[in-house]
């Protein structure tokens, strides 16, 4: 007998026929047109199970968030700065300076709240390696003053954590915005930091929260944890 | 060249543009062939995240010759899916914990990789083409059925689903997850 016609071929992968006597002589004697069959079947199987596959929900928009922020060049360490002798009491001196300025800032607070609250930013954070697979946060910048952020499950740490904006097109050029402390610690927080005036967050758009240890280095660790790129 | 070729050109020379419509365009198959493989969504959205990664960073070795980019993003996902199982049965295994697995899926990677794959081509046939296999597959339809349903000669609908199964096939032969092993010899464990 010669092969099978491709019509009968499908028909018969589809069970919609069922094979006559000298066609499945045939088929136990041709290897081809036993794969021809056997592939056909699977195919129609497999195609027997795609209902309800054609519109995939897509994955959330944190996801994308931790791939915008992982394929951005990590941060590069920048150069360890040399402390100098007269740092201490120029830190004194400062710290006098802080609790001064400490007034202003409880002034500035109160101005602040009297603005309007709008969002004029925000970024989804993602996770980056070091981080648990449940890290993840939001970041918000609001009346262009203040950066609010809320993070949950970030690990325990006997450091801090550090927030970043960094220049996503060279990314050693980063400014801090301040620490996440107190209930950070038991890996959650939401917390407004100001941001000086004069940031230019188009320029410095992506969001990075750090680990960081008590190891007096002010330059950024290298340890990312979470980010996301601030979008309008 | 028609519109998937095109982003993966893109994808391959490096235009970030391109990540985002290739995650667009697969992030729901590969989010569903983690969640399939590991049973959880939060372990999903990882893998998705780690293959989207990686695929951006190893974008030099994907070789359109040899398949698709769907086929090439799910093989990855599959790897990413079943290292992080094989980590968690070590977990499993030094904590040797005796509770209860969740009812595990018997369905093999391959076989949800392979129904993504023919899900995607399907997707894009033409439509009486598309029409004509989806009620044969899905409510199991004869041909004249079919041809009495959509009111197409018999003869056209027969074409059709003949057309169309030839073209799910190639699919999954050039995407499937066979195809790598494929070269290796004729026989393929399915």
């Amino acid at each position: 007998m010669q092969h099978l016609d491709p019509d009968r071929l499908v028909l018969l992968a589809l069970s919609e026929e069922t094979a006559e006597t000298d066609e499945s002589v045939h088929l136990a004697q041709c290897p081809g047109c036993r794969t021809e069959i056997d592939d056909l079947r699977h195919v129609a199987e497999l195609g027997a199970e795609t209902q309800g596959l054609r519109s995939l929900p897509p994955p959330p928009e944190r996801v994308w968030a931790g791939i915008e922020a992982a394929v951005t060049a990590p941060v590069r360490r920048l150069p360890q700065r040399r402390q100098r002798r007269w740092a201490l009491p120029v830190l004194a001196a400062a710290a006098a300076a802080v609790l001064a300025i400490a007034g202003t800032v409880v002034v500035q607070q109160f101005t602040d709240r009297a603005r309007p609250s709008e969002v004029t930013a925000k970024a989804s954070l993602g996770r980056l390696g070091g981080a648990p697979a449940a890290a993840e946060g939001a970041a918000e910048v609001i009346g262009g003053t203040r950066l609010r952020l809320d993070v949950r499950n970030l690990p325990l740490t006997t450091g801090y954590y550090e927030v970043w904006l960094i220049d996503p097109d060279d990314t050693t050029k980063m400014m801090a915005m301040g620490n996440l402390s107190g209930s950070a610690l038991s890996g959650a927080a939401d917390v407004v930091l100001p941001l000086p005036p004069g940031a230019d967050l188009n320029r410095y758009r992506l969001v990075d929260v750090s680990a960081e240890a008590y190891d007096g280095d002010a330059a950024h660790s290298g340890k990312s944890l979470l980010r996301g790129m601030l979008t309008n | 060249m028609n519109p998937d070729d095109e982003l993966a050109e893109h994808f391959r020379a490096g235009d970030e543009h391109a990540l985002r419509l290739a995650y667009d365009r697969y992030g729901g198959a590969v989010l569903y062939l983690g969640v399939r493989l590991l049973g959880n969504r939060a372990d999903a959205e990882d893998v998705t995240q780690t293959t989207f990664v990686a695929a951006w960073q190893g974008r030099d070795t994907f070789d359109p010759q040899r398949g698709g980019m769907l086929g090439w993003l799910l093989g990855i996902a599959r790897r990413k899916a079943v290292d992080r199982l094989r980590s968690a049965a070590r977990e499993e295994r030094v904590a040797a914990t005796v509770r209860a697995q969740p009812a595990a899926d018997e369905e093999s990677p391959e076989r949800v990789l392979d129904r993504l794959v023919v899900a995607d081509e399907l997707a894009q046939l033409p439509a009486e083409q598309r029409r004509s296999l989806e009620l044969a597959f899905y409510d199991d339809l004869t041909h004249p059925q079919i041809a009495a349903l959509t009111g197409l000669p018999l003869g056209t609908v027969k074409s059709h689903i003949r057309r169309g199964m030839a073209n799910l096939r190639r699919r999954w032969e050039v995407d499937g997850a066979a195809s790598g092993s494929r070269s290796a010899g004729p026989t393929r464990a399915l």
